[in-house]
Order: structure tokens, then C-alpha cells, then sequence
């Protein structure tokens, strides 16, 4: 399972890898640029995958209000 | 995704710009736009001093900090709004971002004002982001005013300058139209204010915020649940996701080829050469907005 954390809110979610940053985004209803997703202190460009075992940390830049 | 510049693994996509950069040549695209506003829309020299109103979030603190790394002589200004559960964790960010470079920041304490917000509004019954915005204006512009200095600076960003522009569009807000912009001239008792991060989007701040270890605050104010602009920003970015570019063009497009034919409207604040007896700040009234404000709260107890 890839571990998705949400900065600020905290939550915690597990997702099932691999897949891609772009699937990831769709999966959670996020328009791309609206959030970075970052894993070992480096942000991931869209054509990255995550693989299970991967620890994400998502931080939402806009929200939907 | 590979680096447009050096071919490294990319860690930001702008696809506004069809590129993605590694985290070194963003740093410098990143800085190549902010120096490129300050001297397209002439906003301040190096010998000037700039005020720069600070929230405690990642617009204002990587501003401060970017005016910081350019060698400007940037102080910071805080006000305390005094939300309990938000307010002070702002501050305490602030204040760890002056101390950790060693700048000077200015505080109001809405509480030693006898303004603080929450009581504000539980006693005027006005609508809480209204009456913050009136209230951090004032002490931006009288505190820029006396304590001398040439410049206010804000954190405003491309999708907040978009978000407001399609806004004010939608409903031909022609008073506030005229306003909008980077740079907004200096008036009586007023200094001239300016908006350098306004051709850089809230995904590019965020990421120079986190590749800069920019420690900011993140949480949301209790009292903005819902704001209509954050509906206008989901939308825009709907726009630019189908159309990258659209949201600085658009920008850029109303500097060049609107504005120049709006005349200006009078405010209050700018067309009067009048002031508050009681505080100096300018106003058409026998008393300004705030100490109007201060009288009520007072008067309420
Ligand atoms: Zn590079
Ligand atoms: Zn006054």
C-alpha cells in the first residue's frame, strides 16, 4: 500500500500502488498544480509512479472552498 | 520528467510554460519573475524601505523572505487579529521567521487596540472578513505612513490577482477595477503599495516555500468557511488546467489592454486630504472607519 498523508489536515489514507502522480490526482479529485506531492523531501512530477511501501506527504495549495 | 535547463530530474512542472525545472534552476526562474516585476511595473528601488504586511502564510513569508535574499531592506508587519486557535499560531511563525534571519517586525495587537476580531464581530454583528480586511488595511497604511517608510508590500499572487480580476469582471465592479493591479500609486498620508509575486501562481509559491524550507502556516481562519473567491480560484484553475497560460495572460491582458482606459474612480481613502482627529489616518468622515469602530466597541463594552 502507498501511506498518503495530507499537510496541513493530517489525515491519513492508504491507496493500493502502483500509480502514477497524474493517477493519484484523479483518484483524489484534485486538479494538477492545486497540491504538491511530495515524497523524500523532493516534489514528484506528474509521470512519477508510487509503488506500495512509498510514503507521500500531499500538501493542498488551493482548496475548493 | 527531465529538467528544461540542466536535464536533472525535474521536482516543478509549470505547465503553464510547458517546462519542469529541478529545484535549482526553479529557484532561479523563480527569482527571475520577481525581479522582472519589480522592474516592469518600477516598483521600488534598492535604496527604499519596504514595509511587508505579513499573515504567517506562504505568500507573505516567501515574499519577505525572497526581499530578504534580494538585499532589500524589508521589515515585516504582523496584526494580531486574535482568533483564538489561529492567530497565535501565526504569529509564533512570524516571529521564529524574523528571529531566524535576524529582521525587524512591527506587531499590532488587536487586543491593546480594544479591536480584537472576535469581539468585533460578536458585537457589531458585521460580516468577519469585511471588517478584517478594513482593519489590517488601516494599520498597514498608517503604520507604513509613520514609521517613514517608501514601500507596502503584499503577498498577493497570480491566482489571487485572477480570482479578483474575473470577480470584479463578472459584476463590472468598475471602483474596484480601476484599482487592481501590481502596483497601486501613493496618496495623501498614503505610500505606494506593490504586489511583486504577482506573476507567480499559488503552486509555484508553494513549491519555492517548500524547496526554501519557508516554515509557514498552513491553517485556515475559523471564520472564512466557504470564502466566494476560493469558488473563483477553483474555477480559474479549471480554465488553465484546459488551457495552461490562460490565467497570467488574462492578467497581463487586463494591465495592457484594459486598464489604460479606466478612469479613476475616487475613493475615500485616496481622494481626501482630510484626517481622522483622533488617529491621522485620511478620511472624508469627522472620524475614519476605525476609530468610528473603537467608539462602537467601547461604547458596547
Ligand atoms: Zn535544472
Ligand atoms: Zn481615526
Amino acid at each position: 500500500m502507498i501511506q498518503v498523508r495530507f499537510f496541513p489536515e493530517n489525515k491519513e489514507i492508504k491507496l493500493e500502488g502502483p500509480l502514477t502522480v497524474k493517477q493519484l490526482f484523479r483518484k483524489l479529485n484534485l486538479l494538477p498544480q492545486t497540491a504538491l506531492v511530495i515524497r523524500n523531501g523532493k516534489i514528484l512530477t506528474s509521470d512519477l509512479t508510487l509503488k506500495n511501501g512509498d510514503e507521500v506527504e500531499i500538501r493542498i495549495i488551493t482548496s475548493r472552498g | 520528467m527531465k529538467c528544461r535547463r540542466c536535464g536533472k530530474q525535474a521536482e516543478i512542472e509549470l505547465r503553464s510554460h510547458h517546462t519542469a525545472f529541478c529545484r535549482d534552476c526553479f529557484k532561479l526562474y523563480f527569482l527571475r519573475q520577481v525581479k522582472r516585476a519589480i522592474k516592469e511595473q518600477h516598483m521600488f528601488s534598492p535604496r527604499e524601505r519596504i514595509l511587508v504586511a505579513v499573515s504567517g502564510g506562504k505568500d507573505s513569508l516567501t515574499l519577505w523572505h525572497i526581499l530578504l535574499e534580494l538585499g532589500y531592506n524589508a521589515s515585516g508587519l504582523f496584526v494580531d487579529l486574535k482568533i483564538g486557535g489561529f492567530s497565535e499560531h501565526a504569529r509564533e511563525k512570524v516571529e521564529k521567521f524574523a528571529q531566524k534571519r535576524d529582521a525587524k517586525l512591527i506587531i499590532v495587537d488587536l487586543e491593546k487596540e480594544g479591536i480584537p476580531i472576535p469581539k468585533v464581530v460578536k458585537k457589531t454583528g458585521k460580516e468577519p472578513c469585511a471588517i478584517c480586511g478594513q482593519v489590517k488595511r488601516y494599520f498597514f497604511n498608517r503604520i507604513a505612513y509613520e514609521q517613514k517608510f517608501h514601500i507596502l508590500a503584499t503577498g498577493h499572487n497570480l491566482d489571487d490577482e485572477t480570482s479578483r480580476l474575473l470577480a470584479n469582471l463578472l459584476r463590472w465592479q468598475m471602483s474596484y477595477l480601476v484599482d487592481q493591479g501590481p502596483v497601486l500609486p501613493p496618496a495623501y498620508r498614503l505610500v505606494k503599495k506593490v504586489k511583486p509575486l504577482y506573476r507567480l501562481t499559488e503552486y509555484e509559491i508553494a513549491a519555492y516555500a517548500f524547496i526554501n524550507n519557508i516554515d509557514y502556516f498552513a491553517g485556515k481562519c475559523p471564520f472564512s468557511k466557504g470564502a466566494t473567491f476560493l469558488r473563483y480560484k477553483h474555477y480559474i484553475n479549471q480554465i488553465e488546467y484546459e488551457f495552461p497560460g490562460t490565467k497570467l495572460d488574462f492578467y497581463q491582458g487586463f494591465l495592457k489592454k484594459m486598464k489604460p482606459f479606466l478612469t479613476p474612480f475616487q475613493r475615500e481613502e485616496t481622494t481626501s486630504s482630510q484626517v481622522c482627529p483622533r488617529c491621522g489616518y485620511p478620511t472624508l468622515a469627522p472620524l475614519c472607519g476605525i476609530c468610528r469602530l473603537k467608539e462602537e466597541i467601547e461604547k458596547a463594552g
